[in-house]
């Protein structure tokens, strides 16, 4: 104990013979009103738009809004602690968050407090939470691919690192669930992982953590978490303190994964500040800046040059629509702004068909750049195809007499979308994904009955893997399907055909025996 | 003395839209002043008016704010009031604000004049808090050594408050010069605190051992 009291004594007296009681010079304003998050601050002649501020209690604060006589602050915090006459301090800094390795595995707050329980975040590496996107001198076009394991998503809507994709559709479609599948299947890629919940209910977020943590996601994760329940300004920023916190990542050359669930839920707490800070109402009562708000966000995903490391920030924005409505102001500009979207119809969720992406109005702007030499060959044409297959499919509703070749290309379709089908939390391998696609696009599956071909594609899989493995490390290697690997697959369907004739047979003679 | 300061103190409720309309009419007094060469006379009647008049006739305060009494009323007794006694662009201003229903604002006004006169003339409003009073030398050493150190002239005010304990602190502005105790005090405070996290942190103390 007395050892223990020296060395406090020692800490104390070496702090204080080292204290330098310099002049403290501070800009001071005064709060005249506060309420729903912001306050109306009176002095503070100097301050600049976007600096910190400091309340008493050091609950921080951003200068948003400049005016002749007053400055308008959004406050990051419990603005409830904040009362009329209280002094603000303005700081001279930015706002920044802890970034770097400390954050990984965290679930933090937008101010990079943790939320999680398991104490500080011990780190001195701190970044700004605006920041400029990187120009065009500092990039590279978007050709590696970010695989999520969906078999849909990688065939048809191929994303590239650096590349930023929209899941857009009504509540309950599954967008969050493709964010999750993606986080969860870029387990052994080294791809740092972003989720940013905004506006979302904490029972949801909670579920989507333990998710991550039961596969093993959380190790290479940080969650950023602004709920239902936080005032509008932390859900405001939110989205670019996650971005910071990935950015750290992109820039020291290696690459990073951000989910953004959801920005409409952002729009709607800027739109909250805003007009509460009494900024003009545009269209749907946005403010004008609301197109810059999500621009300058998504704008930071990037992949970067090799003179900057070749790191790459991929972004995966939500947007949630009402109704299917996609012409609505939010959809429209993030629309607009990502390079392409995975559009998710309700009745094609309730119809069974899960990942319920539609095929015709989702597209990747990055397309076959971002997908490997194999996937290109077998998945070219697919969305296309599949596309054409749901008008074909509307139209042999009305009639029952089908010309052979018609038949023909309903009876792929309607295979192909059993094959798409594919498991929440059951990320596939892009080589799976190769093999399962090529046999249903040649036709290989035309005469297996629709509810088999689920089963069909596991045996198959499963055949390959532990007769044929060689033919999967050779395509695996060269990421490519040479005339060499073809000849070997085209046999090993056969082969495995066979075997399953020759099972069912079995099967059925047993039956019959019985 | 220390009427600026009760103006900083009253920040907390200032009403920003009047202040904004006390800014126009205080620019507009400023100018019909000069071009009278009378600014300075102007300016201390009106302060004298809005400080020292008004406050001991409260009724008279009343009869200037409430728009219940008719402008011509109020020009009246601006008249009255005025004759003989005051400049007459004091009366002008008088006048003009009443026709604009605007007597209610006058004291805003004053300060909103004070303020553009002072900044006009190159002078920045100063308040020095100390723990202790200070004597006149004292105040007018260290009001030359901040106005030498912020190579700034000075409308110095002097506030004593013991709770800073000791040392000084300079309001120029928005800006605080701060070296009272107290802040030290805090600083060094919150400097060990700061310490102590990271050496628990970084398990630089043997807690256990």
């Amino acid at each position: 104990m007395a050892q223990l009291t020296d060395e406090i004594a020692s800490v104390l007296r070496e702090e204080i013979s080292r204290f330098k009681s310099g002049i403290d010079v501070r800009e001071v304003g005064r709060v005249l009103e506060v309420g729903d998050g912001i306050a109306r601050v009176w002095g503070l002649s100097g301050v600049m738009s976007g600096e910190m501020v400091e309340f008493p209690g050091g609950i921080t604060g951003l200068a948003f809004n400049l005016e002749e006589n007053s400055v308008g602050v959004i406050i990051l915090g419990d603005y409830l602690k904040v009362t009329e006459g209280d002094e603000v301090k303005s700081t001279g800094r930015l706002l920044s968050v802890p970034v770097g390795d400390a954050v990984i595995g965290r679930v933090l707050d937008p101010l990079g407090n943790p939320l999680d329980g398991k104490g500080p975040v011990v780190t001195d590496l701190r970044r700004p939470v605006e920041t400029l996107a990187p120009g065009v001198a500092e990039r590279s076009p978007v050709r590696e691919p970010l695989q999520t394991g969906i078999k849909a998503v990688d065939a048809m809507t191929p994303i590239g690192r650096g590349q930023r994709e929209l899941i857009i559709g009504d509540r309950k479609t599954g967008k969050t669930a493709i964010g999750i599948d993606a986080i969860i299947n870029q387990k052994n890629s080294g791809v740092k992982c972003f989720y940013v919940a905004v506006g979302q209910k904490d029972s949801s977020v909670a579920v989507a953590i333990d998710t991550l943590r039961k596969y093993g996601a959380m190790d290479y994760t940080t969650v950023i978490v602004s709920g239902a329940s936080t005032a509008a300004p932390l859900q405001y920023i939110a989205p670019y303190s996650g971005t910071a916190m990935a950015e750290h990542f992109m820039y020291n050359g290696q690459h990073a994964l951000i989910v953004y669930d959801d920005l409409s839920k952002q729009a709607t707490a800027y739109r909250q500040l805003s007009l509460l800070m009494r900024r003009p109402p545009g269209r749907e009562a946005y403010p004008g800046d609301v197109f810059y708000a999500h621009s300058r966000l998504l704008e930071r995903s990037a992949k970067l040059s090799k003179e900057l490391g070749g790191g790459s920030l991929t972004s995966l924005p939500i947007i949630e629509t009402l109704e299917g409505e996609v012409s609505a102001y939010i959809p429209t500009n993030v629309i607009s702004i990502t390079d392409g979207q995975i559009y998710l119809q309700p009745d094609l969720f309730f119809a069974g068909q899960r990942p319920a992406m539609n095929a015709g109005i989702s597209v990747s702007r990055v397309g076959g750049a971002a997908q490997t030499k194999a996937m290109k060959k077998v998945a070219g044409g697919l969305r296309l195809d599949l596309a054409s297959f749901r008008e074909l499919e509307a139209f042999a509703q009305l009639g029952t007499d089908l010309d052979a070749a018609t038949q023909q290309r309903l009876d792929r379709g309607y295979r192909m979308v059993e094959l798409l089908k594919q498991g929440q939390y059951a990320p596939m391998d892009t080589v799976d994904q190769v093999l399962s696609i090529y046999a249903g696009t040649r036709g290989h599956l035309d005469d297996v009955k629709r509810e088999e071909v689920a089963d069909w594609e596991k045996g198959f899989l499963t055949f390959v893997r532990d007769q044929v493995p060689e033919l999967r490390a050779r395509i695996d290697s060269s990421k490519e399907l040479d005339a060499e690997s073809e000849r070997q697959l085209e046999a090993a369907i056969a082969e495995f055909k066979r075997q399953r004739a020759a099972k069912g047979g079995e099967a059925r003679h047993l039956a019959g025996a019985r | 003395m220390s009427r600026s300061n009760t103006s900083h103190s009253e920040a907390a409720h200032v009403d920003i839209a009047a202040d904004r309309v006390a800014k126009v009419y205080a620019q507009a007094i400023l100018e019909a002043g000069d071009a009278a060469t009378c600014t300075d006379a102007v300016l201390g009647e009106l302060a004298m008016l809005a400080q020292d008049v008004l406050p001991k006739v409260p009724e008279a305060a009343i009869a200037f704010a409430s728009p219940k009494v008719p402008a011509d009323q109020k020009a009246a007794l601006i008249d009255k009031l005025g004759k003989g006694r005051l400049t007459p662009t004091t009366v002008n201003a008088l006048h003009v604000l009443a026709q604009h229903g605007r007597l209610g604002i006058l004291s805003l006004v004053v300060a909103a004049a004070e303020r553009l006169a002072d900044e006009r003339a190159g002078r920045q409003q100063a308040i020095f808090t100390t723990a202790i009073a200070l004597g006149a030398d004292e105040q007018a050493r260290i009001v030359a050594d901040v106005e030498k150190a912020l190579s700034a002239r000075l409308k110095p005010a002097f506030v004593v408050d013991p709770a800073i304990i000791g040392g000084l602190v300079v309001r120029v502005g928005d800006t605080i010069y701060d070296q009272s105790v107290v802040t030290s005090l805090t600083r060094l405070g919150g400097r060990l605190h700061q310490r102590n996290i990271q050496a628990i942190q970084t398990g630089e103390y043997s807690w256990h051992s």
